[in-house]
């Protein structure tokens, strides 16, 4: 019984798991994001040093510099010297 | 997941397909693949174009709430394409923005120009990256678009339902003697329809439908024999049990409704397919066979279900303790009941193909609503029970007024021409009114079985005690969980059914298990119900194998290894610390909860832990230490304060200590941090024993030494090294104090040798007439107990009483020896 309920847990675990992207800003100061997620457009600011996860199911993305652009749910944006980097 | 690994697929392909080598990269990044942004430009053109059409059909068929669905699952994978489409570009994107980089910025005025290739490499990429922004940018306005749309068709989907709600038709046009030869005209066109398509089958499609009825039924009787045979016992009631238990009529009930339920639906299922398989069907009739095959089904399951539940035939195996006379009279009601709403549904299936006039809809509608709701009412108003006095009772006032007021409900709405909201109440009342009895009476089942002793009685119980040896206790956690997984099954069988029913749709709950697998967003935080269950899980798994690594380390290596006993249990408890911590952190993080925003609390709750916690943190600390700096193991001999007696167990926060009266001390393990603690065996079972002995002033002192002395070196059990010593340790007041000093390889032997020595010690100043002075020494008058005559029978009955006593005493010593267990040796102390 216990073979059984372990595959089976296993399978389970194998089978599912969470994600969503995540912003990290690495300057001294506040930068922000717009994201474009379902309907709507929403500014996304991150303090210094935080880091925010968002879009878990996909989304556009409009970067400090002006850059558009598409994020499927699972990246990271690393925003460095008002640069972002998607990773 | 699967969608999201497909997209993952999809970008990597296009991430390798992407036509650019190494070499050309290192040439100053080469041109756009050829086409890649017209490429999604088309790719977009097309989705929008579809977007457009659906758009519009949206507009146009705004009228059926199932291609409204249908529509919207069409639009989420056109925005989930949108999405794809744009993230085409990221290979492209992440090779120009750092090549950007290194180019820098123009030159300003006054500095020297720069050469004019890298100007013109520079202009280049910034205009190739402007277009393809620009595509992005279409992209994220189509999907913008289309999510509008999407929550559009969401208003118009509840508007659509309360206008079939609320809107009135006028009864005086639908109810005249039009709407007989309307009906007339209908049913000629429909026998002619059946009639032809009848001829057409015979004439020219007669093996096929032959094969195919031949199949279907073929497949009944296989469905019908093998399922009676297989689950026959399970769901058949046996008229010869006289008083079946609750439970056993409880699941026949479900059963008896479920699996032929089940298995009539599968047979009506492969018929209609069959038929299709073998294109004998032909334009409408397959559209009337369909909603034939699940009118018969709807009505079977509930004339299944009544029959469980009344069992008119049987009493003994009837749920609902009625009356049997009522309870034939109910059973064909809710048939009857069915019968209507099942054949309104079919005839409005006929008109709207028919395309009859609305009046013969309204008719039809009104008659069977109005049926329906007389129905509702004669069963509230039916007396089914029966009191002592033998008069007739009627049901619980709740259950005759909710069915009074639902029948009269549905007959006052068609009457005022409600026709929409009379059918729509009928309906629910039938159907989902089966769906929840079915379902209560599996909940109650399960709660029978999750009772104590519920499961060992059904008929798995009762074979799982027989043949796996099972416990009562095991069994009736078995059938807890038995119990849970009955309930899960039942929620999630019947509640899609009912959301059915309550006119979700497929699509409605599709979309939703997928927000809910990927998660809700509430603000910042993400839950999500596949991360929480994968976070569970994956505790879980670490817990067990945590348990089987800690099984596996003690019992195959350290065992082997021939680890001490104590070294072995710390090294267990602290793997297994360690391991259902990391199984604990991993789960956290598995179920998507940032470990950073723990720490955070953890701060916080530091400076709490410092005051309110201060002592179990510090026994908990303590623990850790008693792990591993180990003064003492399990089965040690130790003495804590006022404690002496064997260690027990050593867990985080207490230690247990078993004294030898057998009580159990639970010390903190602070104290036995912070203060002392005495270890008879922490090294060796090394130990020294004394015993005191006063001989009378006037003895030889030189012989009670040599006597003493030579009794403790006498005793198998006293070491030889350390010596044995005697020593004259007092001129005491009434006596010459001697001590006997005596070392044993295993301290916990000292009552015994203490004993032995004490016995030999009397015995041998006894025959050497050495006094053992006492004071005051009480004063016993011995009486002499006159030793003759002999009494042969008294002896003769003592012998016999010793002889057994001692037979008793080798039967008992033979039975331990056999059980393998030692006779317990003294306590030390």
């Amino acid at each position: 019984m216990w073979k059984s309920l372990v595959v089976a847990i296993a399978l389970t675990a194998a089978s599912g798991s969470a994600f969503a992207a995540s912003a990290v800003n690495k300057d001294a100061e506040t930068r922000t994001l717009i994201v474009t997620e379902g309907g709507g457009k929403t500014e996304l600011a991150l303090a210094a040093g935080e880091t925010v996860e968002f879009c878990p199911n996909g989304c556009f993305v409009t970067l400090p510099n002006g850059d558009l652009e598409a994020l499927t749910g699972s990246e990271t944006v690393e925003i460095s010297g008002g640069v972002a980097r998607i990773k | 997941m699967f969608f999201r690994f497909l997209r993952l697929l999809l970008v990597l392909a296009l991430v390798v397909s992407a036509p650019h080598s190494f070499g050309a990269m290192a040439q100053g990044l080469g041109q756009a693949p050829a086409g890649l942004v017209a490429d999604q430009q088309k790719i977009l053109q097309g989705l929008m174009t579809k977007t457009d059409a659906l758009e519009k059909k949206a507009q146009a068929d705004g009228v059926d709430d199932t291609t409204l669905v249908d529509i919207r699952l069409q639009l989420e994978e056109l925005s989930r394409e949108a999405l794809n489409s744009a993230l085409a570009f990221r290979s492209r994107l992440s090779e120009i923005n750092p090549r950007l980089e290194q180019l820098g910025t123009p030159p300003a005025a006054g500095q020297p120009p720069e050469p004019d290739i890298v100007t013109g490499e520079r202009q280049a990429l910034a205009s190739e990256k402007a277009e393809i922004n620009a595509v992005i940018s279409s992209a994220q306005t189509l999907a913008i678009r289309i999510n509008a749309l999407i929550a559009k068709i969401g208003n118009m989907r509840s508007e659509l339902f309360r206008n079939l709600l609320t809107k009135r038709y006028v009864l005086s046009d639908a109810l005249s003697p039009q709407v007989f030869s309307d009906a007339q005209a209908e049913y000629t066109n429909f026998y002619r329809a059946v009639s032809s398509w009848l001829s057409f089958a015979f004439k020219f499609k007669f093996q096929a439908m032959l094969a195919a009825t031949l199949m279907s039924l073929a497949l009944a009787a296989v469905l019908l024999v093998g399922g009676r045979r297989l689950f026959g016992r399970i769901f058949e009631a046996d008229p010869s049990v006289e008083d079946p238990t609750y439970l056993s009529r409880l699941s026949v009930a479900f059963w008896s409704t479920l699996l032929p339920s089940l298995a009539f639906s599968a047979f009506l299922a492969s018929t209609v397919f069959l038929f299709n398989y073998y294109n004998v069907l032909r334009g409408d009739i397959g559209v009337f066979l369909n909603t034939l095959a699940a009118v018969i089904a709807v009505v079977f399951c509930v004339n299944r279900l009544t029959n469980a539940a009344l069992e008119p035939r049987q009493p003994n195996w009837r749920l609902i303790q009625v009356e049997t006379g009522p309870a034939r009279w109910l059973v064909r009601l809710t048939t009857a009941m069915a019968v209507v709403i099942g054949v309104n549904s079919f005839l409005s299936v006929v008109n709207d193909k028919m395309g009859s006039p609305l009046s013969l809809t309204i008719a039809r509608s009104f008659v069977s609503t109005i049926i329906v709701g007389v129905i509702l009412v004669l069963m509230a108003l039916l007396k089914p029970y029966k009191g002592s006095d033998g008069s007739w009772r009627p049901w619980p006032a709740w259950l005759r007024y909710t069915a009074i007021v639902l029948g009269l409900a549905t007959i006052v709405a068609a009457l005022f021409g409600y026709i929409g909201l009379a059918i729509f109440v009928s309906v629910q009342v039938v159907v989902t009114g089966t769906i929840l009895v079915t379902a209560y009476i599996g909940f109650l089942s399960a709660r029978e079985i999750g009772e104590e002793g519920g499961f060992a009685g059904t008929s798995i119980g009762r074979w799982l005690s027989a043949n796996a040896s099972y416990e009562d206790t095991a069994l009736d956690q078995l059938g807890l969980v038995v119990s849970v997984a009955i309930n899960v099954m039942i929620v999630l069988v019947f509640l899609p059914l009912i959301l059915f029913m309550w006119g979700f749709q497929p699509g409605d709950i599709q979309a939703w298990a997928y927000k809910l697998a990927t998660g809700i967003t509430i603000g910042s935080v993400t839950i999500s119900v596949t991360g929480i269950l994968s976070g569970i899980v994956v505790f879980i798994i670490g817990y067990f194998l945590t348990r089987w690594f800690q099984g596996w380390l003690d019992g195959s290596v350290m065992a082997r290894g021939k680890v001490d006993t104590g070294v072995r249990n710390s090294i267990r408890l602290a793997v297994g610390y360690a391991g259902v911590a990391v199984a604990g952190l991993v789960g956290i993080s598995a179920a998507g909860i940032d470990l950073s925003n723990l720490a955070l609390v953890a701060g916080a709750l530091s400076l709490g832990i410092g005051f309110g916690l201060q002592n179990v943190v510090s026994n908990f600390v303590s623990g850790l230490i008693l792990l591993a700096e180990r003064p003492f193991k399990v089965g040690d001999w130790i003495v804590a304060g006022d404690t002496s007696g064997t260690v027990k167990k050593i867990s985080v926060r207490a230690t247990e200590i078993e004294t030898f009266q057998r009580q159990s001390v639970i010390l903190p393990n602070s104290n036995l941090i912070n203060n002392a603690v005495g270890n008879w065996t922490h090294r060796n079972k090394l130990g020294r024993v004394e015993i005191k002995v006063g001989v009378a002033y006037g003895s030889d002192v030189k012989r009670v030494h040599a006597i003493l002395l030579e009794i403790a070196r006498g005793h198998a059990l006293v070491l030889k090294n350390p010596e044995p010593f005697v020593l004259f340790t007092n001129f005491g007041p009434a006596a010459l104090e001697f001590e006997i000093r005596v070392f044993l390889a295993d301290v916990l032997n000292g009552a015994i040798v203490q004993n032995d020595i004490r016995f030999a010690v009397l015995d041998a100043f006894e025959s050497e007439h050495i006094e053992i002075p006492s004071t005051p020494r009480a004063e016993v008058k011995v009486k002499q107990t006159e030793a003759w005559p002999l009494d042969d029978d008294k002896i003769e009955v003592e012998f016999a009483e010793k002889e057994q006593a001692e037979a008793e005493a080798a039967a008992e010593a033979r039975r331990l020896a056999k059980s393998g267990r030692k006779a317990r040796k003294p306590d030390p102390s």
